[in-house]
């Protein structure tokens, strides 16, 4: 049929390209309206059943005393007033504020040394860079046990302890080095994670202000404070807003090493770890539960807006 | 540019996400399912069920398959169904499945599993369903899933476990025990433990777990009211218990990671020798004799402490779904899983004791050969006869952290015995009236 009509209606070059390009964007403009949101249906779709309508119908629970099997009536503001009488709900605030005061700091400094010492062209520093990178891959769990066996009172770290005389310390039953400990893995496991996105930041650092400030007579100290820091500030505001909400909605380290309880007499919960207690199972308090979501998600966004603000006003 | 020239598709999108993101989360709130089928449990025994087990599929596959054709057989048009789910995370997965309205037509649970479904309906009456068998199974074990304050059985016992105390007998001897007479009652197990405290100078502890519902039990405490609507194990005699706790806490006699221990934590310990008795089951015997042979050559095994006589025993139970569309079929399954014949043959693949009347009788579990094997089955069979389930069945998993966190209070010296039990005893009280 084509070559029929090209043979019997011969068409000139101008003719034949408008009609090639005439035609798709005719098509184009008419399928514009609703082909961006077929693109996006997909990602929508996702976000919509695994994101919005959980953040809604937790919104909603919070608001009524729903129990797992029990749909629940509509309470006002009864669990957000129970928050503030329930011991356990301020323990879990304590706990994941402590959590972000003790992790952040380190997880904004450390990967940041640790990257200036991989960046270095040095031979078999690439061994090292996968190395400190390991622990971002492995899995919490197996690190989690890992830790537990090696802090156990009979464990590898108080062995040593033991053999240079310093005695056996309780890091798995005191409350406090067990908040302590949990936040060591929790650094240990995010250094690589950080270091590579420090890596990112440092490449773009010109070596010329470094070679400039070592001709002025800055030292290693006064170029990193000088240089390297302002060059990297907003990549440690990303850290930071990033490293503080991880910290705040921390769960698997502090579960792993303190056990479903919470550590000895529950003292070491954490919010989400309330959430899930105070929430699964068959007699789970769903509406209570959702009430503690609530406030973790105010504060995890106040958290946001708070670095965000101090980012903006060292900009100015 | 493109898209602002079409702002009515933008709103209707808007409005359409609006109306989802407010209608979804209403439609959770339904009650799901679809009313199901009747209770009539007496109609003709067809159509396919589901059967859901608990961490069985692993060790006993061709057991379950042999029960399911069994059955199949025995009724032409029945399909049954098998799936098992991990031991990690049942009431969970239960939870979640009774919320959505799939939970499968026939299901093994435990007492307190089957209380929040027997109060949300969804556990069938066998009183009313299958009272006609009632007399096949121990008394014991039939009235262990009854709910206080409901009318009503929810489900057919099936097997039930006890387990004995190890103790390591070397341990004991270093410490001037007679490694032969081990403690019978927690009197005897508080002096044991405090000497084998002194004498390691508080290197080995005895014990590695911190009281739980059942020692209160054990130790004849009582813990509920019979209308079952308070508890009351804040009562003189649990205080005096929680007293000896904290002298042992103190003296070091009881393991210093115990407050935050796990039946798992607390094997490992016992298993490397670092305390020096635990409560177990024969299935325990092999690894001890595979992981830890030099335990294994000290190993002494005692019955439970109890002061009351009676041991503590797990009941496991088979429920019957009230939304099933096939009540006939799922009671008749429930009832053929948990007959004598049946549980007599699972327990001689693994070491657990049938609930139906007469089964204890059984040379299996009465003459001895001559091996560790069966001096521990015989020994738990003779006690599983008079054991008790002291966990109440309306005692919750909630309950149980509120009941540890008390207990760690009063150990670590932040509140008084007396103190920490009556919060127990007041938050569990709250948990059982928002229930």
């Amino acid at each position: 049929m084509k070559s029929s009509s090209a043979v019997t209606a011969p068409r000139t070059a101008a003719t034949a390209s408008r009609a090639v390009t005439d035609g798709p964007r005719k098509r184009i403009r008419r399928q514009l309206p609703s082909s961006p949101w077929l693109f996006a249906a997909p990602g929508l779709l996702i976000v919509g059943i695994f994101i919005l309508y959980p953040f809604v119908s937790t919104l909603i629970n919070s608001f009524t005393d729903k129990r797992t099997l029990i749909p629940g009536e509509f309470v006002g503001l009864d669990n957000f007033r129970e928050l503030l009488h329930d011991d356990m709900f301020w323990i879990g605030l304590r706990n994941s504020t402590l959590y972000i005061l003790g992790v952040v700091p380190a997880l904004v400094l450390l990967p940041l040394l640790l990257a200036m010492l991989v960046q270095k062209h040095i031979p078999g520093i690439t061994f090292f860079r996968s190395a400190f990178y390991t622990p971002v891959v492995a899995s919490i769990v197996v690190v989690g046990l890992i830790w537990v066996w090696m802090l156990d009172e009979r464990g590898l770290v108080n062995a040593v302890l033991e053999a240079v005389g310093v005695g056996s310390v309780g890091f798995l039953s005191d409350q406090w080095l067990l908040l302590l400990s949990a936040m060591t893995v929790t650094v240990w496991k995010g250094l690589g994670y950080y270091m590579i996105i420090y890596l990112a930041a440092l490449a773009n650092v010109p070596r010329e202000l470094h070679e400039a400030a070592a001709v002025d007579g800055a030292g290693a100290v006064r170029r990193f404070l000088t240089v390297t820091v302002p060059a990297v500030r907003s990549t440690m505001v990303l850290v930071a807003a990033l490293s503080s909400v991880a910290a705040f909605k921390v769960f698997s380290e502090v579960y792993l090493m303190a056990g479903p309880n919470g550590g000895p007499a529950g003292e070491d919960t954490t919010l989400v770890m309330l959430v899930q207690r105070v929430g699964t199972g068959l007699t789970g308090r769903v509406g209570y539960a959702s009430a503690i979501s609530v406030v973790v998600f105010v504060v995890t966004v106040a958290l946001m807006l708070l670095v965000l603000r101090a980012d903006r006003k060292e900009d100015a | 540019m493109r898209i602002s020239r079409h702002p009515r598709i933008s709103r209707r999108a808007a409005a359409a996400a609006a109306a989802i993101a407010v209608l979804l989360p209403l439609s959770a709130c339904g009650e799901g399912g679809d009313g199901g089928g009747s209770t009539d449990a007496s109609g003709k025994i067809e159509g396919e069920i589901t059967f859901q087990t608990w961490n069985l599929k692993a060790n006993f596959k061709s057991y379950f398959e042999g029960v399911v054709d069994g059955f199949e057989k025995k009724y032409p048009g029945t399909k049954v169904n098998w799936v098992d789910q991990p031991g990690e995370g049942y009431a969970d997965k239960i939870s979640a499945d009774a919320a959505a309205g799939t939970l499968p037509d026939v299901v093994n649970v435990s007492p307190d599993l089957v209380a929040p479904l027997a109060k949300a309906g969804l556990a069938l009456d066998l009183d009313k369903a299958a009272g006609k068998y009632e007399k096949e199974y121990l008394p014991g074990a039939w009235k262990s899933h009854q709910i206080p304050g409901m009318e009503g059985t929810y489900a057919f016992p099936w097997y039930l476990n006890t387990g004995p105390l190890f103790y390591n007998k070397r341990l004991f001897k270093d410490a001037g025990l007679d490694a032969d007479k081990p403690p019978k009652t927690y009197d005897e197990l508080f002096d044991a433990a405090l000497q084998l405290s002194k004498k390691s100078k508080g290197k080995t502890a005895t014990l590695a777990n911190i009281p739980t519902i059942e020692d209160f039990g054990r130790y004849g405490v009582p813990l509920m009211d019979k209308e079952g609507t308070k508890f009351t194990f804040n009562g003189p005699k649990g205080v005096e218990l929680l007293k000896k706790y904290k002298e042992l806490y103190d003296a070091k006699a009881l393991d210093g990671q115990a407050l935050n221990a796990t039946p798992e934590s607390t094997g490992k310990k016992f298993l490397t020798e670092a305390v020096a008795m635990n409560p177990g089951s024969a299935l325990d015997l092999g690894k001890f004799k595979k992981e830890a042979p030099s335990l294994y050559k000290n190993i002494g095994i005692t019955p439970q402490i109890t002061n009351t006589g009676k041991d503590n025993m797990y009941v496991m139970g088979v429920m019957v779904n009230t939304r099933t569309k096939q009540t006939p079929a799922a009671v008749a399954f429930a009832h053929y899983v948990t007959d004598a014949a049946h549980q007599m043959s699972f327990a001689k693949k693994v070491a657990i004791f049938p609930s139906t009347e007469g089964s204890l009788d059984d040379p299996y579990f009465t003459k001895e050969d001559g091996t560790d094997d069966t001096r521990v089955r015989i020994a738990a069979a003779k006690s599983v006869k008079t054991a008790v389930n002291y966990t109440p069945v309306l005692f919750s998993e909630q309950m149980k952290i509120e009941l540890r966190n008390s207990v760690g209070k009063a150990l670590q010296g932040k509140e008084s015995p007396e103190e920490a039990l009556d919060n127990a005893v007041n938050n569990c009280d709250r948990l059982l009236q928002q229930s």
